[in-house]
């Protein structure tokens, strides 16, 4: 059992380390300036993937039943595909 | 009946079902006022006649809540009430002071009222639902905070169960934002604005708290469900009711002065409104899945299904229709609203009413539950009455719909009373439903009198 | 917990929520309500590209970063006391716990010096659409944060007196959960408000 947390804790502090440097390229992306379809769906993406590290790993949902993680990552498709098509609605 | 004093609850519940019965008369006189419009007139003008309905519905809700808790509280604190004789004394004061201002509604003209109860003293009357005198408002307020002192003395002398401390904070919510009644600026937007403290956080913020507890109440009563899974359920909804409740007032505040944002924040919060209502669905039906005894009352166990199921539908179906700012454009004031304002109010409260009257009315008369023959006939009014209102919401939506297509939408639009002549079919059926409603009524009150073998009391 | 426990967990071999049926309801309520209201952003924003890009550009991007990284950095150290109760080290979990709160209390601070920045500016409400939204949307959050640091707070003192173990795993992992999702609907807030053009 001791074994096993102390795995769950390596991955969630790799985890970690990953989404720091997501949200730091996030951030110089933003610095950069530039704007488009294709920063705007990168930014997304990667938002949408933090999003899923913090549902299936922090929020322990990898080991849910299968109905939760459906419902709880369809929350986050849903809501950045809607953004997007938002987005998309906008372009010039 | 667990303890002596929760008899006081009997003299409450029996004036409500009175003024209910009252209610319905003058709904019924003003449905037939839509279509005929000199009908009674000039002694009952239409005003009049729905002031006197509203306000009878508000004060036999009010009948019915606190009779709710004079029953439930001595048995969830396990103690007697703090003082019966004060509720007793309450109970007069509130019934003769209802009275004498609903016959001062019907025998002197609305100004003269106004000017012998001291109107000119502190302004506070003549807004929908709180038409109520000054001397009639002071009177609410000092019955209210008797009530609530007897009330909460008794849950801090007894045990303190998730139900009660749900129920009193409701209850005390009911009170303070009653007090915005007092207040009435003459900037009209802002008279508007606290206008709805009172009434949207009452039937959208707190009620819905007194609502719940009085549901879970009756639900560990009638399926022996755990205790533990009944308030966690409790805890959500009240979480959820108040999230989405309180900032929810903003679908009042599209069109009347108020700052734009509020149409973002009144959609958005509003739109949420609904899930706690599903909630409460959710947990009645589930937890009388989970049953573990079965209650010989099936009345009880029907009316409180009911309420789950109508409470989703009026509230949170029918107010979904309506509630952002888009839609609400063309529906505010529409007969939409209208027919979303009746069957919320009988799906949630009116119901909840009944199915702890229904629960606790046998106990109190000294049985676990009425004789199969009178629970048939109760069973019956329930259904007559609860598709009597859906018809009523429907008849009214289509009028409604009607409504706003031809007077606010179609490309050359008509006036106000053209188009009321032209729905006018629809005013019609919803009067008859109303009769069937009443029919429902009178075999519920007749349910009472059906007598028949019973159960002993002690289950 | 009752003695009849057995001495070792069993292992969680059918899948489970991680806290209580209940927080978890509320959680998807929260979700739904942030959902809707990111949505709402998105597409008042595509009626008036310009003006929300060129408000956007004025925010502080740098002290939106660094809330990033903060409110991960204590959802991470969340996560480590978790998994610190689960290995039967409550009272070490309630160190990091503490650290959590640091980082949150971090976000607070930062939070509120942009606000004061914003009011000096003489933003407000009604000064834009994107404005409302930005102030709207940060705000609900913020009082998510504040009331995710109180549940915090009471996870501390509990895991303090050794509380939480791999019997008694709900608390704490229902107060987690919901910290969690504070930290989830900000990995959206944070791109779509104050980066994404
Ligand atoms: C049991 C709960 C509820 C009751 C008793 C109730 C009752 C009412 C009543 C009587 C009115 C008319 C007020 C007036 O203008 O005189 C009204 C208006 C309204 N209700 Fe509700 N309501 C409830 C819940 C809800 C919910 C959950 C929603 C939204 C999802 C909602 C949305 C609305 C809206 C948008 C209006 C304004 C309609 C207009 O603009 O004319 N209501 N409600
Ligand atoms: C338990 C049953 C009933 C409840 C809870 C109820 C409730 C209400 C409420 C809340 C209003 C104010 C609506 C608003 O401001 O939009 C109202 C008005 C009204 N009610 Fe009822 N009512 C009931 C039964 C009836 C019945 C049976 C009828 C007639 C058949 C009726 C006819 C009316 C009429 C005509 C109005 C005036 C609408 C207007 O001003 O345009 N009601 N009722
Ligand atoms: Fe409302």
């Amino acid at each position: 059992m001791n074994h096993d947390i102390r795995s769950a804790n390596r991955r969630s502090t790799v985890l970690w380390v990953l989404l720091l440097a997501a949200t730091v390229f996030t951030w110089a992306v933003g610095e950069g300036g530039s704007g488009g379809a294709a920063i705007a769906a990168l930014l997304l993406g990667v938002a949408a993937l933090k999003g899923a590290a913090v549902i299936l790993d922090f929020m322990a949902l990898a080991r849910a039943p299968l109905l939760w993680q459906l419902i709880t990552l369809g929350w986050l498709v849903l809501v950045c595909a809607l953004i997007g098509l938002a987005y998309w609605k906008g372009m010039p | 009946m667990k303890y002596k004093s929760q008899a006081v609850a009997m003299p409450y519940f029996i004036a409500a079902i009175g003024l209910f019965v009252a209610q319905i008369v003058f709904g019924l006189i003003l449905g037939m006022q839509y279509v005929v419009g000199d009908f009674l007139f000039p002694e009952i003008p239409f005003n009049v006649a729905r002031m006197v309905h509203t306000n009878l519905l508000i004060v036999w809700l009010l009948f019915g809540f606190m009779g709710a808790a004079y029953y439930m509280v001595p048995e969830e604190s396990e103690t007697e009430l703090f003082s019966p004789r004060l509720a007793l004394a309450m109970f007069w004061v509130f019934l003769i002071a209802g009275a004498l201002t609903i016959i001062g509604y019907l025998t002197v003209d609305y100004a003269t009222l106004a000017k012998y109860t001291g109107n000119d003293i502190l302004a506070t009357m003549g807004r929908e639902f709180l038409e109520q005198p000054l001397l009639t408002k002071i009177g609410i307020v000092v019955v209210a905070l008797v009530f609530l002192f007897n009330i909460t003395m008794t849950v801090l002398k007894g045990r303190k169960t998730a139900i009660s401390v749900v129920l009193l904070l409701g209850l005390w919510g009911l009170a303070i934002f009653f007090l915005f009644s007092f207040y009435n600026p003459t900037n009209l937007v802002l008279d508007k604005y606290y206008w709805w403290w009172v009434v949207h956080l009452w039937v959208e913020g707190v009620w819905e708290l007194i609502m719940a507890a009085l549901l879970a109440f009756v639900l560990i009563k009638v399926t022996g469900v755990d205790r533990e899974v009944i308030e966690k359920w409790l805890y959500v909804i009240i979480a959820l009711a108040l999230v989405t409740g309180i900032i929810g007032t903003g679908h009042h505040y599209y069109w009347i002065g108020t700052p734009e944002y509020w149409q973002w924040w009144g959609s958005i919060f509003s739109a949420l409104e609904p899930i706690p209502f599903f909630a409460m669905t959710v947990f009645a039906f589930n937890m009388v899945n989970r049953r573990r005894r079965e209650h010989p009352n099936k009345a009880a166990v029907l009316w409180a299904l009911g309420t789950g199921v109508m409470a989703f539908l009026g509230a949170g179906v029918w107010g979904f229709l309506h509630t952002l700012a888009p839609v609400n454009y063309y529906t505010h004031g529409s007969q939409i609203t209208a027919a979303h304002g009746h069957m919320a109010f009988y799906g949630a409260y009116v119901m909840v009413v009944i199915t702890i009257i229904s629960y606790a009315m046998p106990i109190l008369r000294g049985r676990a539950c009425n004789s199969p023959k009178a629970q048939v006939l109760e069973m019956w009014s329930f259904w007559l009455m609860t598709i009597a209102m859906v018809f009523i919401t429907l008849f009214l939506t289509a009028a409604g719909i009607l409504q706003v297509w031809l007077q606010r939408v179609a490309e050359e639009p008509m006036s106000f009373m053209a188009v009321q002549d032209q729905v006018a079919l629809f005013y019609w059926m919803r009067e008859w439903s109303g009769v069937v409603f009443f029919i429902g009524l009178l075999a519920y009150v007749a349910s009472f009198f059906v007598k028949g073998k019973e159960q002993p009391a002690g289950a | 917990m009752r003695a009849a426990c057995p001495p070792l967990p069993a292992p969680r071999t059918p899948p489970t929520l991680a806290g209580d049926l209940a927080i978890w309801i509320f959680i998807l309520a929260e979700l739904l309500a942030f959902g809707v209201f990111f949505i709402a952003y998105a597409f008042a924003r595509a009626n008036n590209p310009e003006l929300f890009a060129a408000e956007q550009l004025a925010l502080n991007r740098d002290a939106g970063a660094i809330n990033t990284l903060l409110l991960l950095t204590a959802s991470y150290f969340v996560v480590r006391a978790v998994h610190a109760a689960e290995a039967g080290q409550s009272r070490h979990g309630a160190r990091w716990l503490v650290a959590a709160l640091g980082c949150a209390a971090g976000f607070v601070a930062i939070k509120i010096g942009e606000y004061a920045a914003a009011f000096s500016a003489g933003i407000s409400l009604s000064s834009s659409t994107f404005h409302m939204f930005y102030l709207s949307l940060t705000f609900f959050h913020f009082m998510h944060v504040l009331l995710g640091m109180v549940i915090l707070g009471a996870l501390w003192l509990n895991a303090r007196r050794g509380l939480y173990g791999p019997h008694n795993m709900n608390g704490i992992e229902s107060g987690a959960a919901y910290w969690h999702m504070v930290d989830l609907v900000w990995l959206i807030l944070f791109p779509l408000v104050y980066v994404i053009r």
